[in-house]
């Protein structure tokens, strides 16, 4: 990381370095930074969540909804600030309603989870454009907007936000008897379920967290951007994948963690406004992406080789 | 009196088994309703028009079953196809050949080679072909794009022999006032597709192979088949089926425009999974999966006269993914627990 922030600012050396690109950086990073971990934690137990995305439109376009429809300005504050909350919760409650069915079906139906999270991407994101009939939700009361755009201190409120739910993620893994056991599933299944966990229960739970995260991801993008049209994000998808395996993650499960998922957040942050002032193209950047993606998986593929074989030779000397 | 004999002793308790037998029997009642609010829907013309748009999601769609016969999943061949079009469109413009020989050559050689990526990248570095393929779309399509270009090719500047291809018929039918319809070409290319595909899979080495390491690979590997070059088959093959495609869609349209193709995924896949074809490996058929296709086709063309908008589009495919992925797993979850003996959680 440290490398990549360097060859950064000397290929750059008027513009990287700035205050001002440091803070428009944490201002990006919470959205995908979340819908980042939220695909982490599935991984972790062996699995993969391809509806993060859509599910961020969905709880987005109602919680959209009621801001846009409920909130009118003649309202008292207390009001207006009570709708704001239950729009909040909402968004919240949805998400995680959305986590269920994903957990609900690989769980009780044995689907493997790339169908289905995949069949309930196109779901959510069919409702949302149901709902919708495919046009954007623009234009919120301005309190509102202060989760995405506000400042506490000079530090941006999503930043905020993106710290404290990282941090509880990070103490939920490694200091909870559910979060060991969902390393326990994602390195080996059986073994895990000898063991007396119920594994079921676990990946529910797994994937309702995956959707809580990606519900505040939701609510964070659209106080944002000030609106909401389905289909807005499906770059992140590809984005979030590329950085839970750039912080090495196993896609196979049982291995990742937090700390590793972070730098790559970053990393990929700072390449992102990197290009962004090195101007280029949104094509080029996708070629970019997808590279990556593969150079860093198959690096980790050579890694895991060496290590292996490192190993063996110290046993047999 | 024979086939009376032969159709009580048939089996049906085995037939009910089948997903293909209930995906039949939908589909029957699905096209019965839709005969019943639109008289036209079992026309000829009607029927010709839904082979004609369905070919080239068939086409795709037996890659796809091939990918998930053998334990892996595909989605960039959607960027393939449209990568192997839009080239082959470039190339021919720009060399001012009007060849449909030399087109398909073209596209098929980029399937092919790209198809040799998603290969490489899997069998080699034995990356989780998920990942790997959400990778390659990504790279393919923005490749494409940056560097091949983003300029649409209207009907105008497209070479004959594109026209000519999307508009040959094997026989033609006269309509009452005149004018004339037919079947077109792409039935009897898919046919062939489909007849190969089905004899590689059931009567050759290879065939098996792709089954057995979709069944279980360790035991694949240990009975001698050659994983790799499995692998590459299936792979560059998905590209070969893909780079055709890309022609038919562009004859069919008479446009070509390098945003095209990409973010259809879904709905092959959808179609495959309905078919009955599972991710784990080694089970389904391709008469499922083209009754899978059917059905998707004949539900996105007929939505709007069920009397929904095309918004409700989206919203099906998911769900048909979903309800139909946990019906096929469902039956296998019971079986396997039906043996396993600590099933108590």
């Amino acid at each position: 990381m440290v490398v990549v922030i360097i060859i950064m600012s000397a290929a750059l050396p008027n513009k990287f370095l700035r205050v001002i690109n440091f803070q428009s950086m944490t201002n990006q990073i919470p959205e995908f930074g979340l819908l980042a971990i939220a695909m982490m934690v599935t991984m972790i137990t062996g699995g993969i969540d391809l509806s993060v995305v859509s599910t961020t439109n969905l709880t987005g376009v109602v919680a959209a909804l009621i801001l846009k429809n409920m909130i009118t300005p003649e309202m008292a504050s207390s009001q207006t600030f009570l709708l704001m909350a239950s729009a909040v919760a909402a968004a919240v409650a949805l998400s995680i309603v959305c986590g269920i069915v994903n957990g609900f079906v690989i769980t009780r139906f044995g689907v493997p989870p790339i169908l289905a999270t995949l069949g309930t991407q196109g779901l959510f994101l069919g409702i949302a454009i149901i709902i919708t009939e495919g046009h954007g939700i623009t234009g919120f009361p301005e309190k509102f907007l202060f989760l995405g755009s506000g400042k506490v201190g000079g530090i941006p409120m999503p930043f905020i936000i993106f710290v404290i739910v990282t941090f509880l993620i990070y103490i939920f893994l490694n200091k909870t008897k559910l979060g060991l056991s969902m390393y326990m599933v994602g390195s080996n299944p059986t073994v895990a379920r000898f063991a007396g966990v119920n594994n079921s229960n676990v990946l529910l739970k797994t994937y309702m967290m995956s959707g809580l995260l990606a519900g505040i991801s939701s609510v964070i993008m659209i106080s944002r951007v000030n609106s909401m049209r389905p289909g807005y994000g499906y770059a992140y998808l590809l984005q979030a994948i590329l950085v839970v395996v750039l912080g090495g993650v196993d896609p196979y499960g049982g291995f990742g963690s937090v700390l590793g998922v972070v730098m790559g957040i970053i990393i990929l942050q700072v390449l992102q406004s990197g290009f962004n002032i090195l101007a280029f193209n949104p094509f080029f950047k996708k070629f970019i992406w997808g590279l990556m993606l593969l150079v860093v998986m198959i690096i980790n593929f050579f890694v895991a080789k060496y290590k292996q074989r490192a190993k063996k030779l110290g046993v047999s000397t | 009196m024979r086939l009376f004999e032969q159709i009580r002793q048939y089996n049906y308790k085995r037939a009910l088994k089948y997903n293909e037998t209930y995906l039949f029997f939908v589909l029957i009642v699905f096209g019965a309703g839709i005969t019943i609010i639109n008289p036209t829907f079992l026309s000829p013309e009607n029927t010709f028009d839904l082979i004609n748009s369905s070919a080239g999601t068939a086409i795709l769609a037996i890659g796809v079953f091939l990918v998930l016969m053998s334990g892996g999943i595909d989605v960039s061949f959607t960027a393939i196809a449209i990568s192997g079009q839009y080239i082959a469109v470039n190339v021919l413009t720009a060399a001012h050949v009007d060849n449909l020989a030399f087109a398909f050559l073209v596209s098929c050689s980029v399937g092919i080679a790209l198809g040799a990526v998603n290969a490489s990248l899997i069998s080699l570095f034995k990356l989780p072909t998920l990942i790997t393929t959400l990778g390659t779309l990504s790279m393919f399509h923005g490749g494409l794009l940056a560097f091949v270009g983003t300029k649409a090719f209207n009907t105008g500047d497209l070479p004959n022999c594109f026209k000519a291809f999307g508009q040959a018929s094997l026989f033609t039918l006269t309509r009452p006032d005149g004018s004339m319809y037919g079947l077109s070409v792409y039935a009897l290319i898919l046919l062939v597709i489909l007849i190969a595909s089905w004899l590689i899979l059931r009567y050759t080495m290879l065939g098996r192979g792709i089954v057995a390491i979709g069944g279980n690979r360790e035991a694949a590997e240990r009975a001698g088949f050659d994983i790799v070059r499995i692998q590459y088959f299936i792979y560059c093959f998905v590209g070969f089926l893909a780079g055709i495609m890309g022609i038919m869609h562009v004859s069919l349209l008479r446009y070509s425009n390098p945003n095209y193709i990409v973010g259809d995924e879904l709905n092959v896949i959808a179609a495959v999974v309905l078919g009955g074809a599972r991710i784990t490996g080694g089970s389904g058929s391709l008469l499922g999966t083209m009754l899978g296709v059917a059905m998707i086709v004949i539900l996105e063309k007929n939505l709007v006269l069920i009397g929904l908008s095309s918004y409700w589009h989206q919203f099906f495919i998911g769900l048909i993914i979903i309800v139909g992925v946990s019906i096929t797993y469902y039956q296998n979850l019971r079986r396997t627990n039906q043996r396993v003996v600590f099933v108590k959680e």
